[in-house]
């Protein structure tokens, strides 16, 4: 049987192909169409069946991360949608959190509300913080607001209440009235979508649900319905931001998830490569077009956070918190009119690109740099399907960069690689130290297109010790979806003080939500023997408003003391104190409801036969004005043996990506088919 | 102008030696900078007990060089551009760099004495090693929960002099040759209501620096002290030498605007704040001659909160990405009249200087409209910093108190309507979400809303104010309020109006309603009793006239504008071609 991991980019859409029988990978890319993602999704699929010979009926599994959803809210293309709230509170979507997006540039301004005011409408009812009703919902009220919004012709409907997070009551109320008054129109339920407090981050999630709502329901029908068109006999499956897989019924439900889907995968996907490989701290470097996203590994578990931005909207929901820098392979450099010189945040990205790629690009970027170091093959890139001039390159980087600047072309080039270094070794550096890491111990995992080709230089500048390149580093995302289990995040807002009662209520809660859990696994329909639970208290001090999250190992109705000391414990190891006495919060309960996906990585790769066998050429490489060009082998990735040490300098070859390796540094092949860097 | 000034001007027009910079190795490291004041950030919000230092962020870190120059910093609120300054001047004036030895580590706030610019920000530098040499300055500063003096915070209007606001502490040294002086320690602390955390807050700037210090000494010696040294000079340089490059394009001549404080606290008359911006070639002098005397209360703005909401200015007018170093700081001259709020007399109270810094900066910003090209031009926005306090017993004795500052509107710009609802100028703060003011407070929100009518006309509007209504749900809850801009708002530009005034309402919509002056303090309300507070919009940009139907048409469906304000503001005409687009 073969699986299929999918990942659908803003240029390109990729393909991961496992045998499950020999563990073997096979991958393939073509050109995205943003017009209509799942064309290309299918035609991939259509030529990966055909050049790979293998018979539809064959297909066990097809996941794929998509950034669909994002792409639409980024260019406002979702549905006209409108909010109903409490009275006193429609403007909430408008003030968020009173902050301005840049402390200092004017120019930029914080983005209009996805839903206008008018369509903004406010219902009579009221909930205190405790649940209890002050004020019950006015359905009279509600029955002529919905009149009234029908008529502006709007296709979503998103509802947030007060308070909704301790007692749905009014929100389902209103739901029931809505989806008899208006059933065509899509409804996405703040209780339902993110039950946690803080209205504007609540309001926000929720109204984006709406937003993409239909759209993303009629993407996700399309793509189902073709592939079963082509005799594919399972059902698609799609992933969440936070790195999990879900049925597409529940990705309709909940298409706001999705949001960061193909990057979660990747860093999902390098953590099980990297617990395969033995590798305990990682630090993920996936460098693409336009920008390099750099995310923390620790033990085989990435680091996770609740609060990302879309398009300058709060989505807050569980997600892999990467870090994402605006300097990629586009980024451009320039020389500023006091004499210094920078790259990025302005980006060629992939029209008009770099000047070597012959698009229309004019000014000089990342990429134009290493191709004129004669990093990145100064001929023809993608196996040769992509032609590169490099002389207009150097050209174009000695006018612009060099002559102001008074030092040769290559000279120049360097200088440009070195600022981008400098500038992704900070991110890198920031990641790790956060968290209070040691950068010696972290192994640096790099992927994406330009991932590679930096990675060696970035590891010196950072002060990394080893790095490790997964195969086809330049469809990591689309493999990534091949390494996933399924799941789903529930929480319960609690707001208790950790007392016996206190403990009590938490207690009864996730009850529930492992039923829940339960109901839903049973509805993905994973088996009992492969479902798990994850459960984990949000908590903090009184008086403090950052939460620490405790996982616990299952409801344990006398585990209060337990529990406060595992906090203290976990202040003390995020904070460096503990505050003995000092009552403690129970913020929120949560739940991971996760269905496991078998999906063994096999230490199985062969690899070629020797070192001098995979060497295709070589060519003069430069290396920095100390060192100079230096003749440099070039080498094919698939042909280089298992194990076997290849001294740097070197170039390794491979259909999505470039591998530098420096001198001092030392590249072998391990048994799992990654390229392992040492210093 | 001051004759300080005048001497200051000439002094600077002598202009520094071009010099040649090696851009790549300066431009790694300024990252390399940036990282070791990004972890020393990350350390410090991480360990800090202060919620202000914690959660507003209200801090920030730097590295100096031998000599005192900023090298870099980090901060994420502009009111503390440079506020690290004031303490390495005050250091390197007191004591002499050849006693300073490896593991020292010194502290201050006060503002008269040693360059702090309110009490409760304490600062902390520490002197890094290499070798023996001395090579460069960590330091730190946050503003701390409490440090004594008249109020719970420290800070409170009615302040007469600094004498109320809590501790004054020098420049002086808490930690020598690595042992903290644990007797010093005990006496800082123990002059703050929250003594434990001062003790911890305080070790923990001093570990701040220690990392701080540690990253610079492995980048340094990485580098080479020659190398390190030239990138410094590089990065110096090409600051102030990209800042000189915005300001030779700027006309000649002197500009002033005058923005008003509406009473200084005490009930005074309007005070007049009066900024007068001269380019002359490539420096720039900014002086606040004219502006009104120094307030009884604690409005009064200390010399290096000045500076930063000049620095402020500069980099949000001329060069947003300007590198917050001392090569920033070069081609600036300011000045400021003594005795006035700008400059106050010690021993002047300066504690709730934050108002008057706002209204400062958009007395900078308004004195910039004759010379900056369209595309930089802002009217004026709510210039203030409205700070709201209610606090009620709890019914076992302690306390609650909950208080915050609230956004308005923000001017309108040639190209779009102003932001509603936002910080501007030297904060940017986040508000308290209402969930969780109502599960922390015995408080209720009744409204938290946009203040209709309240942008400025114009061809482009001015963004609108915040309308915030609380409820008390118990007898005896004390509500303080600070506010101002209710007689003047913010002006429009080129026929923009003024954008709306503060208010502030007792009990409004009920036979109780009284309306408020915009200072209030320990007023007591009773149960059921509500206080709503009105902030002020942005000013317009352009002519009303010049307003298109369809943005006046989408202002009227939006609710945006009420149909008499529009009506008064662009004329029944329009105002009967806009609706039949609806």
């Amino acid at each position: 049987m073969y699986r299929i991991g999918v990942d659908v980019g803003g240029t390109f859409t990729d393909f991961t192909v496992t045998n499950t029988a020999t563990g073997e990978n096979r991958y393939f890319k073509l050109s995205s169409t943003p017009a209509d993602p799942s064309v290309a999704i299918v035609d991939g699929i259509e030529q990966v069946l055909k050049t790979f010979d293998i018979a539809p009926a064959d297909v066990s599994y097809i996941g794929h991360g998509t950034t669909v959803a994002t792409n639409m809210i980024i260019e406002r293309r979702g549905v006209p949608t409108a909010l109903i709230t409490t009275k006193g509170f429609r403007d909430v979507l408008a003030i968020g959190r009173q902050t301005r997006p840049a402390l200092y540039d004017v120019s930029i301004t914080k983005p209009d509300p996805l839903v206008e005011r008018f369509r903004r409408r406010e219902i009579n009812e009221r909930l205190n913080a405790k649940g209890e009703t002050l004020k019950g919902l006015d359905k009279n009220e509600l029955e002529t607001v919905l009149d009234e919004l029908s008529e502006t012709g709007i296709k979503a409907l998103s509802v947030c209440f007060l308070h909704s997070y301790r007692n749905a009551a009014h929100e389902e109320e209103a739901a029931q009235i809505i989806a008899a008054k208006l059933p065509g129109v899509y409804v996405s339920v703040s209780s339902r979508v993110l039950p946690e407090f803080r209205e504007y981050e609540r309001t926000s999630t929720t109204v984006l649900n709406a937003y993409v709502g239909p759209k993303m329901a009629d993407y996700f029908d399309r793509l189902e319905e073709q592939l079963r068109e082509r005799g594919i006999p399972v059902a698609p499956m799609t992933i969440h931001s936070n790195g999990g897989l879900l049925s597409i019924e529940t990705a309709k439900r909940l298409p706001v998830t999705t949001c960061l889907s193909g990057p979660a995968a990747g860093v999902i996907g390098s953590a099980v490569v990297g617990a395969a490989a033995g590798v305990g701290k990682i630090v993920t470097y996936d460098v693409g077009g336009t920008s390099t996203d750099v995310s923390l590994i620790v033990d085989g578990r990435p680091k996770f956070t609740s609060s990302r931005d879309v398009a300058g909207y709060p989505v807050k929901l569980p997600m892999v918190d990467i870090h994402v820098i605006g300097a990629g392979g586009g980024s451009i450099a320039h020389v500023d009119d006091a004499g210094a010189l920078k790259v990025g945040p302005r980006s060629a990205g992939a029209l008009p690109g770099p000047i070597a790629y012959q698009r229309g690009g004019e000014e000089p970027t990342l990429t134009d740099a290493n191709i004129c170091l004669n990093r990145l093959n100064p001929v023809a890139l993608l196996d040769g399907r992509m032609p590169i001039d490099r002389a207009a390159a150097v050209r174009a980087i000695e006018d612009r960069i060099g002559r102001p600047l008074s030092i040769s072309g290559e000279e120049a080039a360097y200088g440009i690689l070195q600022v981008a270094v400098a500038n992704m070794s900070r991110a890198i550096r920031a990641v790790t130290t956060e968290q209070g890491h040691d950068i010696a111990e972290i192994t640096l995992f790099a992927f994406g297109g330009a991932g590679p080709l930096h990675a060696a230089e970035v590891a010196r500048e950072a002060g990394i010790r080893r790095i490790l390149v997964p195969q086809e580093p330049g469809t990591m995302c689309a493999r990534g979806a091949l390494l996933l289990d399924v799941s789903l995040d529930f929480v319960r807002m609690q707001l208790v003080e950790a007392t016996a009662d206190g403990w009590q209520q938490a207690c009864e809660a996730l009850g529930e939500m492992l039923k829940e859990g339960n109901a839903w696994l049973e509805g993905e329909k994973v088996d009992a023997d492969l479902r798990e639970f994850h459960l984990a208290i949000d908590a903090h001090y009184a008086g403090q408003t950052h939460d620490i999250r405790i996982p616990l190992t299952g409801v344990d109705s006398d585990g209060l003391a337990r529990f406060l000391a595992d906090f203290a414990q976990a202040h003390k190891a995020g904070y460096g104190y503990d505050i003995p006495g000092q009552s403690v919060i129970i913020v929120s309960c949560r739940l991971q409801a996760v269905g496991r996906v078998p999906k063994a990585i096999t230490a199985t790769y062969s690899g070629g036969e020797s070192v001098a066998a995979a060497k295709s050429g070589e060519r003069e490489v430069y290396y920095g004005p100390q060192e100079g060009w230096c003749t440099t082998p070039i080498f094919r990735r698939s042909a280089l043996p298992v194990g076997v040490d290849v001294a740097g300098p070197a170039i390794i070859d491979e259909m999505s990506s470039t591998t530098v390796v420096l001198a001092g540094q030392t590249a072998a092949i391990d048994a799992f088919g990654n390229i392992i860097i040492t210093n | 102008m001051t004759p300080q000034a005048q001497k200051a001007i000439r002094d600077d027009l002598i202009t520094s030696d071009k010099r040649e910079i090696n851009a790549i190795a300066m431009e790694v490291f300024s990252n390399r900078m940036l990282s070791i004041t990004e972890s020393m950030a990350i350390q410090m919000m991480r360990s800090s007990f202060s919620t202000q230092i914690k959660e507003r962020r209200d801090f920030s870190v730097g590295i100096f060089d031998a000599r005192g120059n900023l090298i870099a910093q980090g901060t994420h609120i502009p009111l503390h551009l440079g506020s690290l300054l004031g303490a390495t001047e005050a250091l390197l004036e007191r004591y002499d760099v050849a006693n300073m030895v490896e593991g020292d580590a010194f502290i201050c706030n006060d503002p008269y004495l040693a360059g702090g610019t309110h009490l409760p920000d304490i600062a902390v530098i520490t002197p890094v090693f290499i070798e023996g040499r001395l090579m460069a300055f960590a330091a730190n500063i946050g503003h701390h929960s409490d440090i004594g003096g008249s109020v719970p915070g420290s800070i409170s209007a009615k302040s007469r002099s600094i004498f109320e606001e809590g501790l004054r502490i020098p420049i002086i040294r808490i930690a020598r040759a690595g042992v903290l002086d644990e007797d010093l320690l005990n006496l800082i602390s123990t002059n703050s209501r929250l003594s434990e955390e001062r003790r911890l807050d305080i070790q923990v700037q001093i570990a701040v620096n220690n990392r701080g210090g540690e990253e610079t000494r492995a980048l340094f010696t990485r580098m080479g002290l020659d190398a390190a040294q030239t990138a410094i000079e590089d990065v110096l340089f090409y600051t102030s030498e990209r800042l000189r490059r915005r300001i030779e394009l700027l006309p000649a001549g002197s500009f002033s605007f005058t923005t008003w404080l509406d009473d200084d606290g005490s009930g005074s008359d309007p005070l007049p704040l009066v900024a007068t911006v001269s380019p002359r070639g490539d420096a720039l002098h900014v002086d606040f001659d004219g502006t009104g005397p120094q307030a009884q209360g604690a409005l009064n703005v200390p010399r290096n909160a000045l500076r930063a909401t000049v620095y402020y200015c500069i980099k949000a007018l001329l060069d947003p990405e300007l590198m917050a170093n001392s090569g920033m700081f070069e081609p600036l001259v300011i000045s400021a009249p003594k005795g006035s709020i700008a400059n106050p007399n010690f021993p002047a109270a300066c504690g709730a200087r934050s108002i008057t810094c706002q209204k400062l900066a958009g007395a900078v910003f308004g004195a910039f409209r004759e010379i900056l090209t369209v595309d930089r031009l802002v009217a004026s926005s709510n210039d203030l910093l409205p700070t709201i306090s209610f606090s009620a017993s709890k019914p076992d004795g302690g306390l609650y108190h909950y208080g915050e500052t609230i956004g308005g509107g923000s001017g309108a710009r040639h190209d779009g309507d102003g932001m509603d609802a936002i910080h501007v100028h030297v904060t940017n703060s986040l508000n308290l979400p209402v969930e969780a003011l109502e599960s922390e407070f015995p408080f209720l929100c009744d409204e938290y809303s946009l203040v209709v009518d309240s942008g400025g006309a114009g061809r482009q509007r001015g963004g609108l104010g915040i309308a915030r209504q609380i409820r008390a749900l118990h007898d005896g809850t004390i509500v303080s309020v600070r506010s101002d801009s209710y007689i003047h708002g913010a002006e429009g530009i080129a026929g923009g109006a003024t954008g709306g005034l503060s208010t502030l309402t007792r009990n409004p919509s009920s036979d109780r309603q009284e309306s408020l002056p915009l200072k209030v303090s320990y007023m007591v309300i009773g149960e059921g009793e509500t206080v709503r507070i009105h902030t002020p919009g942005g000013g317009g940009f352009g002519l009303p006239s010049e307003r298109s139907i369809e943005d006046i048409a989408r202002d009227l469906r939006d609710g945006i504008i009420s149909r008499p304000a529009a009506e008064r503001d662009y004329g029944s005409e329009k105002i009967e071609a806009a609706l039949n687009l609806l």
